[in-house]
């Protein structure tokens, strides 16, 4: 199938969807699924990667600060950047994540994003990746739904195979009717009173008990409800303390429902506020520094969460961002929106505690349009290693039309 | 509040449903995979009601309560010769007094501005600042109220029915560009509905030289210096000859039939040639450029225009044609294409009859298409075509109702008020079914097939939304009052009469049995007694309720 036929869009492919028919028919029948999750937590904005891992040293130090003479962050003292290797630091607020990154659970690609688009738009930057598509923001399904229909398919069972904790679910899961969308169980449920919910769920149950299509799909709707509706997030116990935040609360919810034994097979989660045009903060801390602790707070406590379960050998954790930042200040004490960014991965299978991907470097003729950090692995790349080594999926192109996974870098084991 | 018996429910139960919040948006939009939903055999399929109801479910949003008295009493000895006067009716929507809906829309004020009004009112001149959003969305707000208010109560059925597909298959999304917000109103006044029931060809030109799709598609910076396909690619792909006749990677010349002028589809190279056909199709949105206004109306910048030769779907377009000739040459070609005559017609079978439209009513349709092609009421024939085959009259239940026509027909069966200054507050309602009014952001229109609309959240949000209309969960910006509107206080005569209201039929005997059970059980066993007044504040709304969710409610 070529990416003409992925843009056809369903409204007339008819075609495609028969190919894609024989294709789930083909994997429902071999064996060989897999058991791991895919968690994708986007971060809406774009975060400035460069204040994510600062530069220590060398010309590159040199370019950082002349571009950025309040919002640098420190080399020694207060606040200063946790030294990853002789090049690079990190963010003193994602101190949370180095002992994991030094566990070699953690692995960061730098310079990730989209190196096929120019584009320095929001929407259309979130609709590329998240359709898969770069350049193409008509596409009509998104990526994580192609995966969905591209990857061995479970037999039995009940399950929830894609969960946005979210109120709608993520452009990467447009056109998937089995992906459900809820900032809390409590929410996905018929009507809130007890009783009241029961002789409904019987009612819609009765009423959905005929043969036709439509009755199937009820029926299988209320199966999912009352899935749901047993799973007691008010009532979970997790294994450390969140920290308060709704970042947290969404990743505590996650856990819960990862907890309970479903197979699910992606979920996603947003962190917003990364469009820090001002006022980002200075000397390491301010603004930036306190999303970043969020970000570090929850991720940590939910990875420990898991793995007090056993539950990380099976979790994938991709962090990714929209599009990084310029590499020189504003006069507002902010960034303005750039180009490359930098991704994290986070799991059991991983082979962390080392940064993946060419630095392309921060002289002026090293950014890209002389202003930003370049883009050059594409993100595409991570996930495809991903869905291919962990999640057993084998056909990338059609997750990301046009595209092929090269040479793997080795993020994960598979 | 009285004690209730044990095995009923209290009216504080039933309110407390909407303590449930804001919650999960359906999944519902977009692609399907492919066998989600097993391909329905006929025996499936639910038993076919009179024709009455097919049309006021199908060229209507359900009926309102004296629709089908009105439909039995058109002229004619049996139901078929009523539903010929139906569709003949409602063919001239201009004919049908709609005084009462009209009324409904009077504070709305943007709905009748011309384009260089809105482009004033609603962009030029707002000033910056908080309120800014709001005034230059305000155009687009007030045609989605419109358009909820028309659907629900105009007697022009056919005409709002038509005016939904027409908005998905030109699909613009507001939200992509803040220049496309104040113009909305003008694009659904003078682009959507001036040729629902015209001509083609007339309605492409509208369509193509309107700010909001300029905009929307990008030509409006296309030039011969930095063309942009993106108009062009859709406009072939989408709005005329459709992915079916698209072939490709291919040189025009080995497309069969290029040689006489007439090619069976169209390769890349044809998307190409037209992008460079409309290269300099603009707004005026500016005073910079020489010879450009600031009025927000076409305008043509022939600096911007690639003057040479093109080849468009076996046309020779000679250089330097007159302004605008070559993109118009491009829209004649495609409109009278016999690919784009068997496009639109499939897609308007499938949105008025059923998924899988027969091809013999397609073929039917693409003929008149085709040879009216020139008529000014071409697409009225069109659509009559269709709707006078017997497929339409055989066919139920091969779609259910989207999540619009789901909001629609319960207001229209519950015979709901909407509240024009409120109708902000519950518009959300829409986008919590998945379908949010004018919120598709791709070109495609949302989705017309069952498969998209029976996922797991979109049929709970349905469910859900029958509980709120028929409790009134939402103050004033709706007001159902199911309880008033009955005129019965025995539970069997409530839901009986609740079932013609909404239904038109009786119910499937499945849904009989469910119902029944159901009302046996909130009611504690006793269903010939007749309700206290403080019962039927609950129980009524409760069956109306459940009605609502029943699979008969939600067939087309």
């Amino acid at each position: 199938m070529n990416r003409r036929n992925f843009m056809m869009g369903c409204s007339s492919a008819i075609a495609a969807m028969a190919g894609a028919q024989i294709t789930s028919l083909t994997f429902a029948t071999s064996d060989g699924g897999s058991d791991d999750v895919l968690v994708v937590v986007f971060l809406r904005g774009g975060w400035d990667a460069i204040s994510v891992l600062p530069p220590l040293d060398g010309p590159d130090r040199a370019a950082y600060e002349a571009a950025r003479p309040h919002l640098r962050i420190p080399i020694r003292g207060k606040n200063a950047a946790l030294g990853l290797n002789n090049q690079f630091g990190l963010h003193q607020s994602l101190e949370p994540l180095l002992e994991l990154y030094q566990g070699k659970q953690l692995a960061i690609v730098l310079a990730a994003g989209m190196p096929t688009s120019d584009t320095r738009s929001h929407f259309d930057a979130m609709r590329y990746m998240e359709l898969g598509t770069p350049n193409q923001n008509s596409t009509t399904t998104g990526w994580i739904t192609r995966h969905l229909q591209a990857s061995p398919a479970k037999s039995g069972g009940l399950s929830l195979p894609a969960v946005t904790i979210d109120a709608a679910t993520a452009a990467s899961l447009l056109g998937s009717p089995e992906a459900v969308a809820m900032r809390n169980p409590r929410e996905f449920l018929l009507v809130d009173d007890k009783d009241f919910r029961k002789s409904l769920t019987k009612l819609i149950g009765d009423l959905y008990k005929g043969d036709s299509w439509l009755h199937a799909a009820g029926r299988r709707t209320l199966a999912t409800i009352r899935l749901v509706e047993q799973i007691k997030t008010e009532d979970y116990k997790p294994a450390v303390k969140y920290p308060e935040h709704e970042f947290g609360e969404r990743l505590k919810t996650l856990a819960s429902l990862l907890k309970q034994g479903l197979s699910m097979k992606v979920a996603t989660v947003d962190l917003g506020g990364w469009d820090t045009h001002q006022w980002q903060g200075e000397h390491g801390e301010g603004y930036l520094a306190e999303l970043l602790g969020q970000l570090s707070g929850g991720l940590a406590a939910f990875y420990k969460d898991m793995a007090a379960a056993n539950l990380t050998r099976k979790l994938n954790i991709v962090v990714m961002s929209e599009f990084g930042r310029r590499l020189a200040e504003n006069a507002s004490r902010g960034t303005d929106h750039g180009h490359g960014s930098a991704m994290l991965v986070l799991g059991g299978n991983v082979n962390g505690g080392r940064l993946y991907g060419t630095w392309p470097g921060l002289g002026a003729e090293q950014l890209y349009d002389r202003a930003d950090l370049r883009a050059t692995t594409d993100y595409r790349a991570v996930i495809a290693e991903i869905l291919k080594f962990r999640l057993k999926n084998e056909r990338i192109g059609m997750v990301f039309p046009g595209y092929s996974l090269g040479q793997p870098m080795g993020i994960v084991r598979g | 509040m009285p004690e209730q018996p044990q095995t009923t429910l209290s009216r504080r139960q039933v309110l407390g449903g909407m303590a449930v919040g804001a919650a999960a948006l359906g999944a519902a939009s977009g692609c399907v995979p492919p066998g989600a939903v097993a391909r329905s055999g006929p025996k499936d399929l639910p038993a076919l009601p009179p024709l009455e109801i097919i049309a006021l479910n199908r060229m209507a949003f359900g009926p309102r309560p004296g629709d089908l008295e009105a439909f039995r009493a058109l002229p004619g000895r049996n139901s078929r010769e009523k539903f010929v006067a139906y569709v003949e009716q409602q063919l001239e929507p201009a004919r049908i007094d709609d005084k009462e809906c009209e009324a409904r829309l009077a504070s709305l004020k943007t709905l009748g501005k011309s384009l260089e009004q809105l482009w004033r009112e609603y962009y030029r001149q707002v000033p910056e600042g908080e309120k800014r959003y709001e005034t230059v969305y305000r155009p687009t707000d007030e045609t989605k109220f419109a358009t909820l208010i028309r659907a629900v109560y105009s007697k022009r059925q056919l005409q709002e029915v038509l005016a939904d597909f027409w908005h998905n298959h030109f699909n613009v999304s507001p939200d992509r560009d803040e220049r496309i917000a104040p113009t909305f109103a003008h694009w659904d006044r003078e682009v959507i509905r001036k040729h629902l029931l015209g001509n083609f060809r007339q309605m492409l030109g509208a369509v193509a030289t309107h700010p909001a799709m300029l905009y929307y598609l990008d030509n409006a910076t296309s030039s011969r210096a930095g063309p942009n396909e993106n108009w062009s690619r859709e406009l072939f792909e989408l709005h005329t000859l459709g992915a079916e006749n698209y072939l490709g990677v291919k040189r025009q010349r080995d497309v069969p039939g290029f040689a006489q002028g007439q090619p069976v589809g169209y390769v890349d190279d044809d998307v190409y040639e037209a992008t460079r056909a409309f290269t300099g199709w603009r707004v005026n949105d500016n005073t910079d450029e020489p010879g450009m206004s600031d009025s927000g109306t076409f305008h043509y910048h022939a600096p911007d225009h690639d003057r040479f030769q093109k080849t468009v779907l076996g046309r020779y377009l000679p250089p330097d044609q007159a302004p605008t000739k070559d993109g118009n040459d491009v829209l004649d070609a495609l409109a009278e294409h016999p690919g784009t005559a068997r496009h639109i017609s499939r897609k308007l079978a499938r949105r008025l009859i059923g998924d899988n439209p027969p091809q013999s009513v397609v073929d039917a349709a693409a003929k008149v298409f085709h040879e009216q092609r020139k008529a000014p009421d071409q697409l009225k024939q069109v659509v009559r075509t269709i709707l006078l085959s017997e497929a339409f009259a055989q066919t139920w239940g091969d779609k259910i109702k989207r999540p619009f026509e789901v909001f629609v027909s319960m207001l229209r069966a519950t015979n709901a008020q909407l509240n024009p200054n409120k109708a902000g507050e519950i518009m959300w309602l829409l986008w919590q079914l998945g379908q949010p009014l004018f919120g598709r952001i791709p070109p495609d229109g949302y989705p017309d097939y069952k498969e998209a609309w029976s996922g797991t959240s979109s049929l709970l949000e349905r469910w859900r939304l029958a509980q709120g209309l028929a409790g009134d969960w939402w103050g004033e910006a709706i007001r159902s009052e199911v309880v008033k509107q009955t005129p019965t206080r025995k539970p069997k005569e409530v839901l009986e009469f609740w079932v013609r209201r909404a239904l038109g039929r009786p119910l499937a005997s499945q849904s009989q049995t469910a119902i029944n059970a159901y009302m046996k059980e909130i009611r504690g066993g006793n269903l010939t007694e007749p309700l206290s007044d403080e019962d039927a504040k609950w129980f009524i709304p409760l069956t109306v309720a459940a009605v609502l969710s029943s699979p008969d409610f939600q067939w087309r």
